[in-house]
């Protein structure tokens, strides 16, 4: 019987499946799993005027702003994948709360121009005042990256962490099946001792002739999952092990969805949206990360995901 | 509980490991003068002694305050001082704090954030060496403990500040409802209440079972003050700095209601704190549930406060007069009752457009009490919360604490409260 534990944080509900009976000292080792979550919420939301993201961006344009290495290391990682990926992730945000890229405005400058990062002192600048950095593309990855490393350095069985929307940690030598939905429905991908992100263009309920499939392939996840999947839908439907569907947000209605996996699972998140955004894997992009896009009815895989099709034509 | 509990209102901490190198820090006290604080356009030198994870969260906030440098991290525990140290750019490791008092020359402050019964001497040697200090709440696990800590800092003597982490006193949300809370605005003091909810476990884990006992000491009934003494300090100071009054009594019991794990420190408590003229707290913590977290009520004639931390409301009474303030409020409901929204410097942004900007702390309670810490070493003034405050409190605490685990009335001698 595996040991759940939960919190509300990051904007949905992250649980951490650890695959042993539950005891006072693994629990132990979940809570502070969970309070690291809780930590990095703290310090990367948004929303809070007291994290330490609202205080760069309320400090940053008017003086370099010193951030501990583990901050320095975020921001290093989002200036290289907004680079690689030819910009295609950019946390910056203009005031007014749209970004220049969402408004079509090709000219206005991004993160290369509008962030600096200081290696020797630590530092971040806005270059501009009224630019604001927003991590909601790489916060819930870097959250979950943290939480993993102390329960890698602690644990002695396998587990598995997940952000219910967006991304999922599997810790361990042991291969999961974990279910992604798309427009076309729910595939399964194996993912062992790493990290897997998904991203999508927009949110949307599914209508009620959409299928979901009952998950008949062999796996171990529960049977009614199909049932209750209609009623609520996620990106990342149900890692084997859980009775119930992840998340509580309800997305996959259309449109492209992107799936990477690697890792890291913040560098994922960071790169899942980038591919949503590209709508297909650039050249720039690490060859250690497997990556998927959903678009035109398809999967259409570089190659490093294979999918368990579970509906669409080979379930029919 | 334990029928072998230490005995709480005579014992002194003596826990600290014994070390084979005692420095005289009387000796490196009388360079006292060269440690005072770093020249106003130096940074301020500060050493942390505990990298747990109330340290961390106290590296954090030091990072965000000008003029400051953290020089040094000190914690006996391997894991932890590595995981302190990561956190800050250029700072000295140690695994004692009196090798780092010694070698650390240029230091000019020492933050203790270390489990409560090992304060005592860090905080007396820091004295002596001629270092500031902050000290976290409560002061010691000891009514002799917690008076030591006071008579020290107030004997230091030399320019040397000493403050402790009571929060609230420096959370500018919290010194802006007081305001209101001792004028009309709310009137008459009725009733308070208070709660600590939070569902975790309160044990860590450990990398090393040697360190087991060490890192979950507020399990330790030999040492903790469970969650009145650890949590309600905080809580219980709130109401004797709003009320101006000291706890005549503490009632209360405790229980494991949840972490049925082989503990004897209760998951959950209750307390009735007395004050004078009826005026009574009452307190509520557990380790069990979540719900409405933490926060302290004050119902008045007129009016209740709430506090939660980084935010607060006003909730008045249908009969209270209007002031000309309330028509620039924010307001917020809660189920059938409407709550004005307690904003520092409302007046000067509701007349920029900008009110809404105001609603919550824009920093952690925890950084405005560094920073005020931070300015009395800079600037040679008082600390906002000095080391009577800090001992009254204690005291308090360590009261409820006997009151929780014995289910019997603690009354305070009100001498203690005077040094």
């Amino acid at each position: 019987m595996p040991t759940l534990l939960a919190t509300n944080a990051l904007g949905t509900r992250v649980e951490l499946v650890l695959d042993a009976p539950s005891s006072p000292g693994l629990v132990s080792i979940g809570e502070e799993a969970i309070d690291e979550i809780l930590y990095w919420h703290d310090r990367l939301s948004l929303f809070q005027p007291h994290s330490l993201l609202s205080f760069i961006n309320r400090e940053a344009a008017s003086r370099a702003v010193a951030v501990d290495d583990d901050v320095f290391g975020l921001l290093s990682l989002c200036e290289r994948v907004h680079a690689l990926s030819g910009g295609a992730f950019d946390p910056t945000v203009r005031s007014g709360g749209h970004d220049d890229r969402e408004r079509g405005d090709d000219a206005s400058p991004g993160w290369s121009s509008l962030v600096e990062l200081d290696r020797e002192r630590r530092t971040v600048r806005l270059t501009r005042h009224g630019v604001r950095l927003d991590l909601g593309g790489i916060a819930k990855g870097f959250a979950l990256d943290m939480a993993a490393d102390l329960l890698r350095s602690h644990l002695d069985c396998a587990a598995l962490l997940h952000a219910g929307t967006s991304g999922v940690v599997v810790i361990g030598r042991k291969p999961r099946k974990i279910g992604v939905r798309s427009a076309g429905g729910v595939s399964f991908v194996t993912v062992e001792d790493a990290a897997l992100c998904v991203s999508s263009h927009r949110g949307g309920r599914r209508g009620d002739d959409a299928a979901a499939s009952d998950p008949n392939d062999g796996t171990d996840i529960d049977a009614g999952l199909a049932d209750r999947a209609r009623a609520r839908f996620s990106h990342i439907v149900a890692p084997d092990g859980l009775r119930e569907p992840i998340g509580e947000t309800d997305f996959g209605a259309g449109g492209e969805t992107s799936l990477v996996i690697g890792r890291s699972c913040a560098e994922a998140d960071a790169w899942a949206t980038a591919l949503v955004v590209l709508g297909r894997r650039p050249g720039a992009m690490p060859t250690a990360l497997r990556s998927s896009v959903y678009a035109d009815d398809r999967w259409s895989s570089d190659g490093g995901v294979e999918f368990f099709q579970i509906c669409g034509s080979e379930a029919d | 509980m334990g029928s072998n509990r230490r005995e709480f209102l005579t014992q002194s901490a003596g826990a600290l490991a014994a070390f084979a190198i005692v420095p005289n820090f009387s000796a490196i006290g009388a360079a006292k003068s060269a440690m005072l604080g770093a020249a106003a356009n130096q940074p301020l030198n500060v050493g942390l002694v505990g990298a747990g994870r109330q340290g961390r969260a106290i590296l954090g906030e030091l990072a965000k305050i000008d003029g400051v440098r953290v020089v040094a991290v000190c914690d006996d525990i391997d894991s932890r001082l590595r995981a302190g140290a990561r956190r800050v750019q250029g700072a000295e490791a140690f695994g004692d704090y009196r090798e780092m008092l010694e070698k650390q020359r240029d230091m000019h402050a020492v933050i203790v954030a270390t489990p409560t019964h090992l304060h005592r001497r860090i905080v007396e040697d820091a004295l002596a060496a001629g270092r500031h200090v902050y000290c976290e709440a409560p002061l010691a696990h000891t009514v002799d403990d917690a008076r030591a800590i006071a008579r020290a800092a107030r004997n230091a003597g030399g320019g040397l500040v000493f403050a402790a982490g009571l929060e609230a006193r420096s959370n500018p949300i919290y010194q802006l409802a007081r305001t209101f809370y001792r004028t009309d605005a709310v009137r008459d003091p009725v009733a308070i209440e208070a709660q600590h909810f939070r569902k975790t476990s309160w044990r860590f884990p450990s990398p090393n079972p040697a360190d087991e006992r060490a890192i979950n000491w507020r399990l330790d009934p030999e040492v903790t003050l469970g969650l009145p003494g650890e949590m309600g300090v905080h809580q219980f100071d709130v109401a004797m700095w709003y009320t101006d009054r000291m706890p005549t009594a503490v009632s209360g019991g405790g229980a494991v209601m949840f972490h049925d794990d082989g503990r004897t420190v209760a998951d959950t408590t209750h307390n009735t704190i007395r004050f004078d003229r009826g005026l009574a707290m009452q307190y509520q913590a557990s380790l069990a549930n979540s719900f409405q977290g933490r926060h302290e009520i004050l119902r008045g004639s007129n009016a209740t406060i709430k506090l939660a931390w980084t935010f607060a409301w006003m909730f008045k009474e249908a009969d209270a007069p209007t002031q000309g303030w309330e028509v620039y409020a924010n307001r917020q409901q809660f189920h059938n009752e409407e709550g004005i929204t307690l904003i520092a410097d409302a007046t000067q942004l509701a007349s920029q457009g900008r009110l809404q900007d105001g609603v919550g702390l824009p920093n952690p309670p925890l950084y405005y009490a560094l920073s005020d810490f931070v300015s009395s070493v800079r600037e040679n003034k008082p600390a906002v919360c000095n080391e009577l405050d800090a001992m009254r409190a204690t005291i308090v605490a360590i009261h409820a604490a006997k009151a929780a685990e014995t289910g019997s009335e603690q009354v305070i001698d009100a001498a203690l409260y005077n040094l």
